[in-house]
């Protein structure tokens, strides 16, 4: 019995690491083929807020290739959320001696002694998407939509939108992150400078309810406005997924004609409903760019360039024009 | 169980066998010694380091040896390749070379010397590597123990109850609650960052209070009015993790004063805190699970609770018992993870409860009770986290990761079974 447990495993555990195993080969393999001059610099650590989300699924492939461009390997790893896990996952980091190590932190604050325990090690940690805020360890770069840009475009959206007839507006916010109240905050300055200057056509914010940022939340959220607002106008959601939650509760209330939706993100989701006219636009975040920028930063960094602690990437407005144009959506 | 572990041990070294960099003075005098070997007298040499401790050991080590030799040091660069590339600029326009520069491996693959072609990467000294499993590397097995501490504490309290044939699914919220209650507890009443040890221990106490009083609730319901013990502590997880996340305001708590943190970071004897909290604590359970009349009490009760009640165990008040302790340590455990990562945080103890579920399955505690030892419990809690860690280190993509950990999980519950039924 003991040899047939011991058949068992062994074969489990060569099936489970075949994919490993194969990776790790491969990987020494190109370092003996390359020549000298360029040979691996390094690997680079990523331990991801999840991977669930395609945003950072396309930060992460994004951050491969340019890694892999600039002869550095990058090791992704899923956090899924969970803070003490990605304190492990910096622990490993270390352990393997990589170069540098970018997290999108789960938690702002208790992420801080990891970081602290990086940098006792020399190792750099960078940032992208979430910000760490403590102020125990030392981040050498962060990269990030703008959100606060976002959200004026957002509001210079819906000023478009309103601004000759008024009306009454609601926001599905996630006042958890704080990426949403700087979309928020930005939304409300335009809405407010259009306001200061009409004097008939003001919109005016209704309600400000939690989206949750996802769909269900943003439906009941949305049933509640209509129930007490009949004459809504137009909601401005801070993602898509609670965007397309408000969208189903409008057309379940029959007043998806009436209600026009402003959200952000730019998610394939979003775009994808951009293009049916479900949405009316987006502010699109460019999580390639922020890989990209991300790799760039930790290049510079090793090359005695001094780098900027913070680096906002612009977001833009997107409508059903360019979702007509964009190759990757399904039309039809 | 311990020949599974020792199985993945050997597993996970022979995979993860790497080129390894030698650190500090020792790595610092190698240096020097090629250098010396290399250019003689005449070299002219720039010493390249971080600004963390090992590095600069490195380099005086690297420093005093060069000098002692005769050999001109241009200068001493602790700290970014920025710095790097301004004392390399300095040298330069002074109108002197560069013959070598000693480097550690880190420093080494910066790319700032290229940009000098006087200069370039190639002039790196670098000390020897030799090669040796990153897993078995002192700093990851502490590391790996450090992990599995937590998990392990409470798996404890879980190993009884699940003996006594009982269940408690409340833990991962206790892990919450008491992590939120102390850290507001403090904040609110005893200064936050200033408070005093006194105060500190009281803050401890009474998130592990109110936890153990959730324990007891448990076990009250489950005695008194005869209620599964799945559906009283599923209820509990649920009333724990609202509770705290309505304490808390759904934020993080950081106000805490750094004495606070000396439990989950410090260490004592070179061992990290947790795992020797762990470790006394097992012993301390051993005890009484093989040695005193209240661990045969637990094993009776799982074993036929009428039967028990009839030779006269006193049923009702060792199940109390068991479950106030259950409670105790997730709360135990909650103190632990807020002091490691400086914050109380309801978000905490996320799914820990089939966490340490898992640990004492597979450390061999039959879920019919009954059966099951406390140390088999510790070598289930390493097993987990011994895979968790490999497969980290090994690149396992991270989706795959799930499906090989539940699938291990299976195998090893079913290898362990088959061996019984043989012998």
């Amino acid at each position: 019995m003991a040899r047939l447990s011991l058949a068992i495993f062994s074969g489990l555990l060569l099936v489970a690491f075949g994919c490993g195993d194969t990776a790790s080969n491969s990987a020494s393999d190109s370092k003996t083929e390359n020549a000298p001059d360029v040979q691996s610099k390094g690997t680079i650590g990523f331990s991801a807020l999840t991977l669930t989300n395609p945003f950072f699924k396309v930060i992460a492939d994004q951050m491969q290739e340019e890694a892999e461009k600039h002869g550095y390997e990058l090791i992704v790893l899923s956090a899924e959320r969970d803070v003490k896990k990605q304190a492990d996952h910096v622990d490993e980091f270390l352990v393997k001696g990589v170069s540098a190590i970018i997290l999108n932190p789960c938690d702002s604050n208790g992420i801080g002694p990891a970081i602290k325990k990086a940098n006792d090690k020399g190792i750099p940690v960078f940032t992208n998407d979430i910000k760490y805020d403590g102020d125990e360890g030392k981040v050498v770069s962060h990269v990030a939509t703008d959100n606060y840009q976002g959200g004026k475009l957002a509001g210079d959206a819906m000023v478009k939108l309103l601004g000759d007839s008024g009306g009454k507006v609601a926001i599905l916010h996630f006042p958890q992150a704080e990426s949403c109240q700087l979309r928020v905050k930005g939304f409300h300055e335009k809405v407010n400078a259009h306001n200061d200057k009409t004097k008939n056509a003001k919109i005016e914010v209704v309600a400000t309810l939690d989206g949750g940022g996802v769909r269900d939340e943003g439906f009941k959220a949305t049933k509640d406005v209509i129930e007490s607002n009949s004459d809504l106008a137009a909601i401005f959601a801070i993602n898509d997924p609670s965007a397309l939650g408000a969208r189903a509760a409008l057309e379940a209330a029959g007043k998806a004609t009436q209600v026009t939706i402003i959200a952000f993100d730019g998610q394939q989701i979003g775009k994808q409903a951009i293009l049916e006219g479900k949405i009316l636009c987006d502010p699109i975040q460019f999580p390639d760019q922020i890989g990209k920028v991300t790799i760039e930063q930790i290049i510079k960094h090793f090359n005695g360039d001094d780098v900027k602690p913070e680096i906002l990437i612009p977001s833009k407005l997107y409508y059903k024009e360019d979702a007509e144009k964009d190759p990757l959506l399904k039309k039809g | 169980m311990i020949f599974m572990l020792l199985m993945l041990v050997i597993l996970f070294s022979l995979l993860t066998v790497r080129q390894q960099h030698p650190t500090g003075a020792s790595a610092g005098n190698q240096v020097a010694k090629t250098i010396f070997a290399q250019h003689g007298k005449e070299a002219h040499v720039l010493v390249v380091t971080r600004s963390t401790d090992e590095d600069r050991a490195f380099a005086q080590a690297a420093v005093k040896r060069l000098k002692a030799s005769g050999v001109d040091v241009l200068g001493e660069v602790n700290g970014s390749a920025a710095d790097a590339r301004k004392a390399m600029e300095s040298i330069l326009s002074e109108g002197k070379t560069i013959d070598a520069i000693a480097a550690n491996h880190v420093t080494a693959k910066w790319t700032v010397y290229d940009r000098f072609p006087s200069v370039g990467s190639g002039k790196c000294v670098t000390p020897k590597p030799y090669t040796w499993p990153n897993f078995l590397k002192v700093s990851n097995l502490m590391g790996v123990a450090n992990q599995t501490a937590i998990y392990a504490i409470i798996a404890i309290g879980m190993t009884m109850v699940i003996i006594t044939a009982g269940i408690d699914l409340s833990v991962g919220s206790l892990v919450a609650l008491a992590s939120v209650s102390s850290a507001i507890f403090i904040r609110d009443y005893c200064g936050g960052a200033n408070a005093s040890l006194f105060m500190i221990i009281a803050g401890i106490l009474l998130g592990i209070g109110i936890c153990a009083a959730a324990g007891s609730f448990n076990g009250l319901m489950v005695t008194a009015f005869q209620i599964p013990p799945f559906i009283v502590t599923l209820g509990m997880m649920m009333m724990a993790s609202g509770l705290s996340f309505r304490l808390a305001e759904g934020r993080s708590i950081p106000e805490l004063p750094s004495m606070f943190f000396w439990l989950g970071r410090g260490v004592t004897f070179g061992v990290p805190n947790p795992v020797l909290l762990m470790l006394i604590l097992y012993l301390i359970a051993h005890f009484i699970m093989s040695r005193m009349v209240f661990g045969r009490y637990i094993y009776s009760i799982g074993g036929n609770e009428e039967a028990a009640r009839l030779s006269g165990v006193p049923v009702k008040r060792v199940l109390l018992a068991v479950y106030t302790i259950c409670g105790a340590l997730a709360g135990l455990g909650g103190i632990m993870l807020t002091s490691q990562l400086s914050a109380g945080d309801p978000k905490f103890g996320l799914m820990y409860e089939l966490e340490v579920i898992a640990a004492v399955v597979v450390g061999g505690t039959s879920l019919m009770g009954g059966q099951g030892k406390i140390f088999g419990t510790l070598i289930g809690a390493f097993i987990i986290a011994v895979i968790k860690n490999g497969m980290n280190l090994t690149d396992v993509d991270p989706f795959n990761q799930k499906i090989v950990l539940g699938a291990v999980l299976t195998a090893a519950v079913l290898i362990d079974r088959l061996k019984r039924h043989a012998g």
